[in-house]
């Protein structure tokens, strides 16, 4: 089994000063290399970190951090207090795991398909038309969508009137919206997802394909028994990065089919915030909601780790 | 050899991360030192006379259009002959209204803002509170005599702040501005009058659905230009439809006998077919392209775009004839739709310009009421786009295509910072269609509308409660819009109304009420809009 130990690290262990420093000076290009990511890095994620304290203020744009008062934790208080607070985070946490139940696997079921295409022509084809509409917007994906479903003129119903169905008006129903926003996710960004494991199945050793050929193994074999496990360390290292974007199910995505008779399951923090903060312009109360949200979001992350250390052995650190 | 590439790229990938840092930079200085290249040697009246130099930024509330199509707006034909009328030379930028709190947080903010409505709209995010911008009233006072002369009062208080005037309106005369539309031809063909009533309004709609039309009456997300039934039963959610009960200020869906009345007409026009079955997903877009595909028999929008429609639905349907009707009566005899705030946009003044600039601006936009600068931005540049006869009849080449009708909506519309924005009368005389409008204006309009009480800055509980808050001066609060869709579609009994009066109070609407009846009687900001 292709289990990955952690022991498959490179560990160094510098006994002097100077050791380390005739390391570094032998692998120079790879610390120059490393200097723009560690720009952007404290550029545009370290530094902005610091704006989080608004959350304890409130902060009024014109006097900027230093003029405005400190109120702390007022504005965590009155988020709980909102009494559609608690419906909205079930929205939240409803949609990321649905997210995570259906739309994760897509992906690697499309890869392992994929994967298994014969005509070389016929797969490339293929894999450009499943990644383009990850390059639409998700207006654009929204329009389409509506028109799709639209009771009058839309597809889907004209089909299921010839099946003497009535025209469903699916964005007008609560009980509909989860599932068009997986729905139209999966559509939009599976394709997309593949590439990174179709690039981890391209890796795999040709060596091990032969060998279970020369056994008998069937194709179907080969995938669940080279396969699978041999991607297995991207597939966990994906799902916690997903884990830890939890509660990040995305603004555009579901502002685009939200109205008043879906909102009510489909409401999410992301669109809440919109609403209160940048139309509102409630800086200081949005910052704070963005605060949990990454608190919960590192401890999902963290809680993912350690069980995916115990379980698969590997983790994110 | 491969260290040196990968230590070449690298080093060119830091320099242009650094590069692209530093380079935002030089731009807040441009304005000061640009060479006024453009225009300078087109200016035979300004002589020797330095251009004023300022920035300008002008709001909109789309992302498309003319603007997006210019390359530098500064070089613009309309711009640079703005430019050359005025002695100004002009650093104009147009924004999305929305984005404004983003310039404000990131404090560049131009010599002249442009935005739409008063002081305290939101996307002024408390600026004017802030000190910001400069008061005005010497400056208009000295410098601005056209501008005093005509600006209504209703205006101007609603652009002051603490008694002082800190912005200059682009203003409407008469606050009567939507109508109710109707496709003469197809009224004609079932026999029936107009409508004057409500009843009669749905036996039209009725008779239309029989003849086979397919949207008897144009619906649209969010009650938005499609409040007709809320405007006859004087039930509009919006800000500034607040009235006098009891002693109190309440927004006027608290009537609940009216407003269940007219939730009820709704919920019948649904359950008949007369408006679209999946109204509460048709956007902007889908209701434009379905007035301009001919589809519906009754909408409501501007009187001002008659013309248009005019021309737009005989594309589709050859033999239209479309005409505005007075907008049908509720019981209370009341009908229309709300009276819009008096002011449009309204240009403020960066406090950090100096007094003598701050005087050519005022004198700018003074300049924008004469009647040179109607002629200029009503037909454009003579010989260009129109032609004068000895006996100063205009003939004007009206815009044909989009991208025409686009530029004169830059040039008469959003560059044409101060003006009565009511209705643009000398564009309008040259044609039928527009003469067809201005008589609209005048005997329809000014007979019909809803006069209400709005807040100007807006009333402070209204950013602690978004959801009960207007979100646009046409949209209701998401509390009472949602409650509205749910019982038009059978979700929620009609009869709960009262129920949804209860919620908006405990979750907030006490304190808006309360904030509002206090500021009604201390008149802190409370601005009755009605025709003078």
């Amino acid at each position: 089994m292709a289990k990955v130990e952690t022991s498959d690290r490179m560990m160094y262990q510098f006994t002097t000063p100077g050791h380390k420093i005739k390391f570094m000076r032998k692998h120079w290009p790879l610390y120059v290399l490393s200097i723009p990511g560690i720009i952007f890095f404290l550029i545009f994620r370290y530094i902005p970190m610091f704006g989080s304290v608004i959350a304890f203020q409130d902060y009024n744009i014109f006097k900027g951090i230093r003029g405005s008062s400190w109120v702390g934790l007022d504005q965590f208080k009155r988020m709980l207090e909102y009494a559609e607070f608690l419906p909205i985070l079930k929205n939240t946490i409803l949609i990321g795991l649905y997210d995570l139940c259906f739309a994760f696997p897509v992906p690697i079921i499309l890869a392992l398909l994929l994967n298994e295409l014969r005509i070389m022509a016929y797969k490339r084809i293929v894999q450009t038309v499943v990644y383009m509409p990850h390059f639409l917007s998700w207006v654009i994906v929204g329009g389409v969508v509506v028109g799709v479903l639209s009771p009058s003129t839309g597809i889907v119903n004209h089909l299921l009137s010839m099946f003497g169905i009535e025209p469903i008006y699916f964005l007008g129903e609560n009980s509909y919206i989860r599932s068009i926003l997986i729905g139209s996710g999966i559509w939009k960004d599976s394709g997309w997802g593949t590439i990174i494991y179709l690039a981890a199945i391209a890796g795999i050793n040709p060596d091990l394909y032969e060998a279970a050929q020369m056994d008998g193994a069937s194709r179907f074999r080969q995938v669940a028994s080279i396969t699978v496990p041999c991607i297995l360390p991207t597939i966990v290292i994906l799902f916690l990065l997903q884990i830890g974007n939890f509660l990040d199910f995305g603004f555009e995505r579901v502002f685009v089919f939200l109205n008043p008779l879906n909102s009510e399951n489909g409401e999410i923090i992301d669109t809440y915030v919109y609403r209160a903060g940048l139309v509102d312009r409630q800086y200081s109360y949005t910052t704070a909601i963005g605060l949990f949200k990454s608190i919960v979001g590192l401890a999902l992350i963290m809680i993912g780790n350690k069980f995916s250390k115990k379980v698969t052995g590997d983790g994110l650190y | 050899m491969k260290k040196w590439i990968g230590m070449g790229l690298s080093l060119v990938l830091a320099m242009g991360l650094m590069a692209g840092c530093a380079g935002n930079k030089p731009e807040d200085q441009k304005p000061a030192n640009q060479k006024p290249d453009n225009g300078g040697e087109q200016q035979p009246d300004s002589g020797k006379k330095e251009p004023v130099e300022f920035s300008l930024l002008l709001p909109t509330t789309v992302s498309s259009g003319y603007h997006t199509r210019v390359p530098d707006l500064n070089k613009d034909k309309w711009v640079l002959k703005l430019e050359e009328l005025t002695g100004t030379d002009l650093d104009i930028k147009v924004m999305e209204d929305a984005k404004f709190g983003v310039m404000f947080a990131s404090n560049d903010i131009p010599d002249v803002v442009g935005s739409i409505g008063g002081p305290g709209s939101k996307s002024m995010s408390g600026s004017v509170e802030s000190g910001i911008f400069m008061p005005l009233d010497d400056l208009l006072k000295e410098h601005a005599p056209n501008l005093m002369k005509l600006i209504p009062k209703a205006a101007w208080e609603t652009v002051s702040y603490e008694g002082k005037i800190y912005g200059i309106p682009e203003f409407l005369k008469s606050p009567s501005r939507r109508a109710t539309y109707i496709r003469t031809d197809l009224l004609e063909k079932t026999g029936l009058q107009a409508p004057t009533t409500v009843d009669e309004f749905l036996n039209v709609l009725r008779a239309f659905k029989e003849l086979g039309v397919e949207t008897p009456y144009q619906m649209r997300e969010n009650f938005k230009y499609a409040d007709i039934i809320l405007g006859a039963f004087d039930v509009l959610p919006y800000k500034d439809q607040f009235e006098l009960a009891d002693g109190q200020v309440v927004p006027k869906f608290f009537d609940t006998d009216n407003m269940q009345k007219a939730l009820e007409t709704y919920k019948t026009m649904y359950e008949e077919g007369l408006i679209p079955k999946e109204f509460a997903t048709i956007s902007s877009t889908d209701f434009t392209k379905s007035i301009d595909a001919g589809k519906p028999g009754i909408w409501s929008q501007n009187a001002s775009g008659l013309p248009g429609y005019r021309t737009n639905v005989r594309n589709a349907v050859p033999d239209a004839q479309i005409d505005i009707i007075p907008s049908p009566k509720g019981p209370e005899g009341k009908g229309g739709y709300f009276y819009y705030s008096p002011v449009v946009r309204t240009f403020y003044i960066n406090k950090n310009v100096d007094e003598a600039r701050a005087a050519e601006i005022v004198k700018f936009f003074d300049w924008m009421v004469t009647p040179e600068a109607e002629e200029f931005f009503t037909f454009g540049i003579e010989g260009d786009t129109y032609t004068k006869d000895a006996s100063g009849l205009v003939t004007y080449k009206f815009p044909v295509t989009k991208e025409q009708q686009e530029e004169e909506g830059w040039r008469s519309g959003t560059i044409w910072a101060v003006h009565d924005a009511t209705y643009n009368k000398l564009r309008l005389d040259l044609n039928e269609d527009g003469k067809a409008t201005l008589a609209a204006f005048d005997d329809v309009l000014s007979q019909e509308g809803l006069p209400g009480i709005g807040f100007y800055p807006e009333l402070s509980s209204f950013s602690k409660y978004p959801d009960l808050a207007a979100p646009s001066p046409d949209v209701g609060p998401k509390l009472i819009i949602d409650h509205m869709v749910k019982m038009i579609y059978g979700k929620e009994p009609i009869s709960d109304w009262p129920k949804v009066i209860e919620e908006y109070k405990s979750k907030g609407g006490d304190e808006i009420i309360k904030e509002a009846t206090e500021r009604w009687n201390n008149k802190q900001g409370a601005v009755r809009i009605d025709i003078e």
